[in-house]
């Protein structure tokens, strides 16, 4: 309770630094600068956990002293973490392929070659971001079941694919209402054709949309279990998000171990979010603050 | 290059009509795959959803019942229980969205080291639900960090197991909940604040206005569309993005007192096998985010 109600304590204080007047300015920028250190702590909390107790073997975290590799070195005897972390990258990096495939030239269509009717259908496709997988999880489940799509990785992706296709297909057709007429019909009137201007001209001034999309794609799918969890059916071929989680629901699996496999699980994901990060703020605030 | 150029003005007018036309052809085109994925996964599975919850359904055979299944699954307490939850949960959302205004306000002050303060509030937005769930269930667990705390600061006698009570699990998981809305919440504002014209504080501060004044009057209406988008991803969340820390933390338990609706159409189709309930309970889910949908879309609409 303390740890995670720490902010409301601390975070009282910001008023009183913008109250203070500019003759008494150091004290205020010192308990502004403890406040912040306050939030750090309770941000950086989850890793500490993962670390620490990843650091002790199980009689060691029972008994709550010691220091120990006994997890790290058993890991892969209890969790599968190099098979789950390629099937995660197999599962993330097609699945972001198809959306990228599918929303881009989508995106160009809504916004740039209009066709009857194609207010309507970007505004269904739109709102399809609205409608939550378990809502349809029950029908999605057994139709793609029936399609014998299970029993490897394309259900799955499928179903992420479709999932992510709305989004991707907004975000496109925001950033290319951008993109000027003019750079459209030079191309045309160059004798590219649409798709000549699509792949020539509309893909590269697209790169930040395309990394947006990525990134937050990338951290939606690798980080997910629901999808993972029903529609790979086969155990070996399980993400390492679904690996985890089941392990975990399952209650029998050393916590220290879990904690270990928990921050192989996080590493990735981590990675692309420093590396990327004003890309996925891009991608949140997208259509909001332009 | 030229040549195309000479030939352009020749079909220009007879043709004026098919290279609109060919445009509109290629546009739908290439709308085409995302339409036909959009429709097949989940505009589809909607329609099969409403068609279902009139069944009895295993998911191999199913049989016509009528509107009897929806008078019957309204008589189920478990779908209020979880209904009731999801209700209790929203209670959360306004932390959700006040702490995060406050850390946003706090890092627009620009103090030293502003910046690595930011990236460290940012980083549990990368990580998994499943592995913040995993992390909440130690920090709540008996032997973990919240009774250490408890300890430390002087009721060396009180232990508490949130987890592991009907009368806690839910604030419990609401807790988790906000801890894991601060980043991408926090992310928002700060946008929000960075399109804040400082010229505007810096007018109201010589026309003498306080600093409390100046964020009411000024920095608070500025940021209401990112209130507002904020306000409207945290709900959505709330419904359709907490089972994995459901699946991780309780499990839905002790009894129903954290099964949520969406949970509840996992354990009703997967763990009780009846497909026929749990495709109605998602039309009911359906409807509840649309109904915040439709708040979404407008906010969408009013930029454009």
């Amino acid at each position: 309770m303390t740890t995670l109600a720490t902010p409301p304590q601390e975070t009282n204080e910001p008023e009183r630094p913008e109250l203070i007047t500019p003759a008494q300015p150091r004290i205020g920028r010192w308990i502004l600068f403890g406040a912040m250190l306050g939030v750090a702590v309770v941000m950086l909390y989850p890793f500490w956990v993962m670390i620490v107790t990843s650091l002790h073997s199980e009689q060691q975290f029972l008994s709550g002293g010691g220091f120990s590799w006994l997890s790290w070195s058993n890991l892969s005897a209890t969790i599968p973490v190099g098979q789950e972390v390629l099937s995660s990258t197999i599962v993330c990096s097609t699945s972001i392929f198809v959306i990228l495939c599918v929303g881009l030239p989508a995106g160009f269509a809504f916004s740039k070659l209009r066709f009857r009717t194609s207010t309507t259908v970007f505004l269904v496709i739109v709102s399809a971001m609205m409608v939550p997988l378990q809502a349809i999880l029950m029908p999605e489940f057994v139709n793609v079941t029936k399609l014998g799509l299970t029993g490897g990785y394309f259900g799955a992706i499928l179903v992420y694919a479709a999932l992510g296709t709305p989004f991707s297909t907004f975000l496109f057709t925001t950033y290319f209402r951008g993109v000027p007429d003019e750079l459209i019909e030079a191309g045309i009137v160059d004798g590219l054709g649409y798709v000549g201007v699509l792949g020539r001209l509309i893909v590269p001034v697209a790169v930040p949309a395309i990394a947006t999309v990525t990134v937050l794609q990338f951290i939606q799918i690798w980080d997910d279990l629901l999808v993972g969890l029903l529609f790979i059916q086969n155990t070996n071929e399980r993400p390492i998000t679904v690996g985890l989680a089941v392990l975990a629901a399952g209650r029998t699996t050393s916590i220290p171990e879990l904690m270990a496999g928990s921050l192989v699980s996080a590493l990735p994901a981590m990675l692309v979010y420093l590396g990327f990060q004003r890309y996925l703020v891009k991608g949140l605030t997208m259509g909001i603050d332009r | 290059m030229s040549v195309i150029a000479t030939r352009a003005p020749r079909p220009m007018r007879a043709g004026r009509m098919t290279l609109r036309r060919r445009r509109q052809f290629a546009g739908f085109f290439f709308a085409l795959p995302a339409i036909a994925l959009v429709i097949g996964f989940i505009g589809v599975p909607i329609g099969q959803a409403v068609y279902y919850s009139f069944t009895s359904w295993n998911g191999l055979t199913s049989q016509w019942i009528g509107p009897s299944t929806w008078s019957q699954a309204f008589h189920n307490s478990n779908l209020w229980t979880a209904l009731q939850n999801n209700a209790l949960l929203l209670l959360s959302v306004p932390f959700a969205l006040g702490l995060p205004l406050l850390i946003a306000v706090l890092l627009h002050q620009r103090v030293a080291g502003w910046r690595i303060f930011r990236s460290i509030y940012f980083m549990p937005t990368a990580i998994s639900w499943v592995v913040l769930g995993l992390v909440a269930e130690r920090f709540f667990a008996y032997q973990g960090t919240l009774n250490s705390i408890i300890h430390a600061v002087g009721f060396a006698h009180t232990n508490t197991n949130m987890l592991g009570y009907e009368s806690t699990a839910l604030s419990a998981l609401g807790i988790t909940f906000v801890f894991t809305m601060i980043g991408t919440n926090t992310m928002l504002f700060l946008t929000g604040l960075a399109t804040l014209d400082p010229t505007l504080e810096e007018a109201a501060r010589i026309d003498g206005a306080g600093r409390w004044r100046i964020f009411r009057s000024i920095t608070l209406p500025h940021l209401s569309r990112f209130i507002q988008l904020a306000f409207v991803m945290t709900v959505i969340a709330l419904f359709s993005a907490l089972f994995s820390l459901i699946f991780v933390m309780t499990g839905g338990g002790p009894g129903y007192a954290t099964t949520t609706m969406e949970f509840l159409i996992y354990q009703t189709g997967f763990n009780q096998g009846d497909f026929g309930t749990a495709a109605l309970y998602g039309i009911i889910l359906f409807v509840l985010t649309g109904i915040v949908g439709v708040v979404q879309l407008r906010l969408i609409g009013s930029n454009e």
